[in-house]
């Protein structure tokens, strides 16, 4: 027994190093293919990366270096590396072009866009007019002031909504100082059902087509005479709620919306009290006549109650006609029409005053950089009588998609002088020279048809 | 009441396997916001899809105009396919008042094609307006380069199927196929290009960047100024000069861009202005992806030889 337990011990022993080395071998063999494989994927990674290298190489540098902002220069022969020669006056006087800017995103970046709009208008007319406050600014006649310098936030709340803020200021009155107001301050629901969505806050009201629109994004240096007249110098902007609905099942676009507000608005409504508030309606529909040719045709309303309790409709029409040849970057004829029907009720008696006001619009713009048109404006005032009528040709000049000049004269005649006749003045006959000069800086939202 | 009840049930069931049957044979509403996308989800989607395009190939996509009849396609649309990169950052707008809640940003038919291209020009300083159109994301005009399609169509692929899971294999196939003839293409189109390899012209904007790096050709200088910006007389004679000393054929034009005054330079450089395919349906011939990519090869392999 002892000896063949020795034998087994001895032949145990014996194996044990060649075990031992082939496990070594063995694993030494795994290490070495690991080892292989590693320096192929090594080997790969560096063709790739050469091969890249190669590739950004065979390219002009990615984006040119910032130009000195007192002089910009033009590339010179060899890219960016090249000699760098001064901007002649004519390349400084040459207007640049538009261009887009988004906001760049990722860790410690905004999760929202910042823009701000900067709108300076002027002003010269006649003396009398000055003294009877009864230009286009009423009482900011012959002067050059800020009418509205905006900050506007706008982005995706989550994946269910966005809101938008927008404060501004502007000179309500010479020589004041320029308060800060709430503009719009809204959320848009985006994901209902039923190809529905909603609308809570304060906003501009879709009104008519030109409601909505901001002072600076207007087509004109003014908002049309209709809309100052029957909702005051910057239109309808009231706090509530408004639902919209696209229907899926028809030819062409329809657009259907339902609102209801507090009814602040002091030209129109103003009991500002949800017991009887302000509701709105609009539908426009859009008709794509051409690729080229588009057509949009929107009727609103907006019921109220005034201060003084008592029933104010207004009914709108708006159409828009543009032409946009193949392959332009804007419209070259633009054509548009507003109109608002009021139905008031009269203080003291139980009839209705009925008062009408529209205008009509056209613009060319056969070049990128100059557009130019004409407003008529024909309207009767809501609360007194009398009629107005303007002839408003202006000429735009759009150095970018940023930067704007604009320059009208606008001819008013009002049948009456009474209501336009403070201190002493006259605003029966107005001519207006009007200077418009914008700028919008960061980031702005692409604009609807 | 039994019979009523019955009766009731045989109608709803019918009614069910009708509908059931209507759905399955409804294709799928794609928009693309630019024509390159179309033509490439039609590849993708085949016959399960039915898609259309916001905008046409000879329009600029930078500048779009936000038209209602788009907000009505996306209004009916399951998915939305967006190129990305700011290329065609007006289609939020439209998106936006389309009440489609599916395809809104984080919406499950929202398909951004962007995701994991290797992005070229992407800026390493600070940038702003003064330096022109310039992308902070890097170069948005990818769609064309066929070396990107794998990624593109992966993309395309992975969103279709987000809506309908049940055609992913579908997808997948079709992808296959389509990149299997786009390989074939693109032996035939290496070979064409391989003469006139490392080759250099100039742009008018640039728009080319990924297809001609992935011949090996170069882009030597650019007709505006700054991108987006209209040239100076300056600055075109600078590029003239530089054509002359260095030889180059070509300047690639867009359909919109300022083709007689290319026209002029490239006269005066000895040069011819070449209107690209800068995306599908841009010129004619040019109706799908491949017949693009084709005709640009053809036009720059016969006119730099």
């Amino acid at each position: 027994m002892l000896r063949l337990i020795a034998v087994v011990v001895s032949v145990v022993a014996l194996l044990a190093p060649a075990v031992a080395r082939a496990q070594d071998a063995e694993a030494l063999r795994r290490e070495l293919d690991a080892l292989k494989r590693q320096q192929e994927q090594y080997q790969k990674a560096i063709e790739s990366l050469s091969e890249r290298l190669k590739r950004l190489e065979s390219q002009p540098a990615p984006a040119p270096a910032p130009p000195a902002p007192a002089a910009p220069v033009a590339q010179a022969p060899g890219g960016p590396g090249g000699q760098m020669t001064p901007l002649s006056p004519m390349d400084v006087a040459r207007p640049r072009e538009p261009f887009s800017l988004y906001q760049q995103r990722g860790a410690g970046q905004l999760l929202f866009d910042i823009g701000v709009a900067g709108d300076f208008v002027g002003n010269l007319t006649q003396r009398n007019v000055e003294k009877a406050n009864a230009g286009t600014f009423g009482a900011r006649e012959n002067r050059f002031f800020p009418r509205e310098i905006e900050l506007s936030l706008f982005g995706q709340i989550d994946p269910y909504a966005r809101a938008e803020v927008r404060i501004e200021s502007g000179e309500d009155e010479p020589g004041a100082g320029t308060g800060v107001t709430l503009a719009e301050a809204y959320l848009q629901l985006l994901t209902l059902p039923y190809g529905t969505q909603a609308k809570l806050g304060q906003m501009r009201n879709r009104f008519g087509w030109s409601n909505v629109v901001h002072e600076h994004d207007l087509p004109w240096v003014d908002r049309p005479d209709v809309y100052r007249a029957f909702l005051g110098e910057e239109g309808l902007t009231e706090k509530g709620v408004e639902a919209t609905w696209v229907p899926d099942f028809l030819p062409f676009y329809l657009e259907v919306l339902g609102g209801v507000f507090n009814g602040d608005n002091e030209t129109a409504f103003g009991l500002g009290r949800l017991r009887a508030p302000l509701a709105t309606g609009r539908v426009v529909a859009f008709f794509e006549l051409t690729d080229t040719m588009g057509l949009q045709v929107g009727t609103s309303v907006a019921n109220g109650v005034t201060s003084d309790r008592l029933q104010s409709t207004l009914l709108g029409y708006d159409v828009k006609f543009k032409y946009r040849p193949e392959g332009w970057l804007h419209p070259l004829l633009t054509l548009g029409s507003e109109g608002i029907y009021s139905m008031r009720e009269a203080p003291g008696d139980a009839s209705e005053k009925h008062r009408f006001g529209w205008y009509g619009w056209a613009e060319l713009q056969p070049w990128r950089r100059w557009a130019f048109g004409a407003r008529y404006d024909g309207t009767q005032y809501p609360g007194m009588a009398g009629y107005q009528w303007a002839i408003e040709p202006y000429l735009t000049f759009l150095p970018s998609e940023f930067l704007r000049f604009r320059a009208a004269y606008k001819h008013t005649e009002r049948t009456h002088r009474d209501g336009f006749d403070a201190n002493g003045g006259s605003g029966r006959v107005v001519d207006e020279l009007l200077f418009q000069a914008t700028f919008i800086l960061g980031a702005h939202p692409a604009h609807r048809f | 009441m039994k019979r009523l009840l019955v009766l009731i049930l045989s109608v709803l069931a019918a009614a069910s396997v009708l509908t059931s049957g209507a759905h399955a044979a409804r294709k799928l509403k794609v928009v693309a916001t630019i024509p390159d996308l179309k033509s490439l989800t039609e590849a993708v989607g085949g016959d399960l899809v039915e898609v259309e395009s916001l905008t046409r190939g000879t329009q600029n996509f930078h500048e779009a105009e936000v038209r209602p009849s788009m907000m009505l396609k996306l209004r009916r649309a399951d998915a939305v396919v967006e190129n990305g990169l700011g290329l065609d950052a007006w289609a939020d707008v439209a998106i936006d008042a389309s009440n489609n809640a599916s395809i809104v940003r984080g919406g499950r038919g929202r398909i951004d094609i962007s995701r994991n291209v290797e992005v070229l020009e992407v800026p390493s300083t600070r940038v702003d307006r003064s330096m022109g159109d310039v992308h902070p994301q890097g170069n948005p005009h990818f769609s064309l380069d066929p070396g990107l399609a794998p990624v593109i169509t992966q993309n395309i692929a992975d969103g279709l199927a987000r809506v309908t899971p049940e055609n992913r294999a579908a997808f997948e196939q079709n992808r296959q196929a389509f990149l299997a003839r786009l390989e074939t293409e693109m032996v035939k189109w290496t070979k064409a290009m391989e003469p006139v390899k490392g080759a250099k012209v100039v742009v008018f904007h640039p728009v080319y960047v990924y297809f001609l790096t992935r011949f090996g050709l170069v882009q030597a200088a650019t007709l505006e100024d700054r991108p987006g910006i209209p040239p100076s007389p300056q600055h075109l004679v600078t590029v003239i000069r530089q054509m002359k000393e260095e030889k180059i054929k070509a300047i690639l034009v867009e359909p919109w861009n300022d083709v007689k005054l290319a026209n002029r330079v490239a006269e005066e450089a000895g040069a011819k202005a070449l209107v690209m395919a800068s995306a599908v349906g841009a010129v004619k011939g040019a109706d799908n992806y491949i017949a693009a990519i084709d005709y640009n090869v053809g036009m720059l392999s016969k006119a730099l030889r």
